[in-house]
């Protein structure tokens, strides 16, 4: 018997279980009667309506957006500190997993995603897939962090998605704590001209991984 | 309380994957999986000023408490019978997985494999590798000290891998003649 996760068979079966074996994802309407099923009294919170997919989601975002790319050069990040950032990045990737719109343009193709993010933002943050090491791109979306319009980058890895977060490093404003919360990563960093923020329930060393590529690409 | 809600909004329901998928595994149907998780839910919320430290590992020990409860009640043949898996298991110790062409397995076959292993060994397994825990998280949610978490991840993959193997057998045609 051992106990070492190490040892080359322990690996390969951890593998199998972790690659084959379903996860459940909890069904939308268990969601919605977890809701229902709290007690009254309190002021019901729900979080605000979440736009369906990609159809009217990108139909949507350009007039949506429009209004707040005005102001991203203009003013000031946010008034809070990095703290108050990094906790505005794991509240947008939440909302964004809970509500179900990860994505406003769904691809796989850097090539789809690149110009339609350029097409909504006033900057144009590097694209690619990174199937070939574990890090498979599912698309892009716009998130507003801290007032402003920012691209978001969703990779995805075995069970868990993750969003990259990009906005202009010349951006006046701070730059996000790393930190765990709640199970959740952050980690930051800027290269190319670029901040990048990773959000994930994936676990550090991985989301590192992912940090090194994107680093990579965006210093070329 | 007039923050309840939201916190519980913030903190615990993004973590409803995590809870149904190990309602899920451990019940091993939809609609129990469902009803324990409503339970763990309920509790989480009147309970939510004793959290301390992360949400998801507190909100799986509910989660995990709620289908143990629900177990002992529907089916407690299950929570029995564990430990003589467990002896089968050492028996069959001097065998290596090794041989064994993981890689090349049907998600069926794992998932079924995986289903059927007693539930002490499930639920250390679901929790290591779908929620990638670590072993002192692991001991806190299923009520055991980390030497018995680590021993029955050690016994549930081998008695996974046995059978794994054992299917393999079964259902390959025998190309080696």
């Amino acid at each position: 018997m051992t106990h070492d996760d190490d040892a080359p068979a322990v690996r390969e079966l951890s593998a199998a279980i972790r690659e084959k074996a379903d996860y459940y994802t909890a069904p939308a309407s268990l969601l919605a009667a977890v809701r229902a099923s709290l007690p009254p009294g309190d002021a019901a919170q729900a979080p605000p309506p979440r736009r369906a997919w990609l159809g009217q989601a990108a139909a949507l975002a350009g007039a949506a957006f429009a209004g707040a790319l005005v102001t991203w050069s203009a003013t000031t990040w946010l008034r809070g500190d990095g703290d108050r950032i990094a906790r505005d990045l794991l509240d947008a990737h939440v909302q964004a997993t809970l509500g179900n719109r990860l994505i406003d343009v769904a691809s796989s193709d850097q090539h789809t995603v690149k110009p339609w993010l350029s097409a909504h933002l006033p900057f144009s943050p590097a694209v690619a897939d990174y199937s070939a090491h574990g890090f498979e791109l599912r698309g892009g979306r716009i998130d507003r962090v801290g007032g402003h319009a920012v691209a978001v980058l969703v990779y995805a890895r075995r069970k868990h998605v993750i969003d990259a977060f990009v906005w202009p490093a010349d951006a006046p404003g701070r730059e996000p704590s790393d930190l765990t919360r709640d199970g959740f990563n952050l980690e930051s960093f800027a290269a190319g001209g670029m901040r990048y923020a990773l959000v994930s329930d994936l676990n550090r060393n991985e989301l590192h991984d992912l940090a090194l590529l994107l680093a990579q690409d965006a210093a070329r | 309380m007039p923050d309840r809600r939201q916190s519980f909004e913030s903190v615990i329901l993004p973590h409803m994957d995590a809870a149904y998928n190990l309602a899920r595994w451990l019940t091993r149907n939809d609609q129990d999986a469902r009803d324990v998780v409503q339970e763990a839910m309920l509790r989480a919320y009147r309970f939510l000023d004793g959290l301390r430290g992360e949400a998801r590992p507190w909100l799986l020990a509910l989660v995990r408490n709620a289908a143990m409860t629900w177990l002992k009640q529907n089916r407690p043949v299950e929570l029995a019978g564990g430990d003589a898996a467990a002896a089968q298991a050492e028996l069959a110790d001097a065998d290596t997985p090794e041989t064994l062409a993981l890689r090349a397995l049907d998600r069926r076959l794992v998932n079924e494999a995986l289903a059927a292993l007693p539930v002490q060994f499930r639920e250390a397994l679901i929790l290591r590798e779908l929620e990638e825990l670590p072993y002192r998280d692991i001991a806190r949610i299923t009520d055991a000290p980390i030497g018995t978490v680590m021993s029955r991840l050690a016994r549930g993959r081998r008695l996974l891998a046995d059978s794994l193997r054992a299917i393999c057998r079964a259902s390959a045609p025998k190309v080696h003649e």
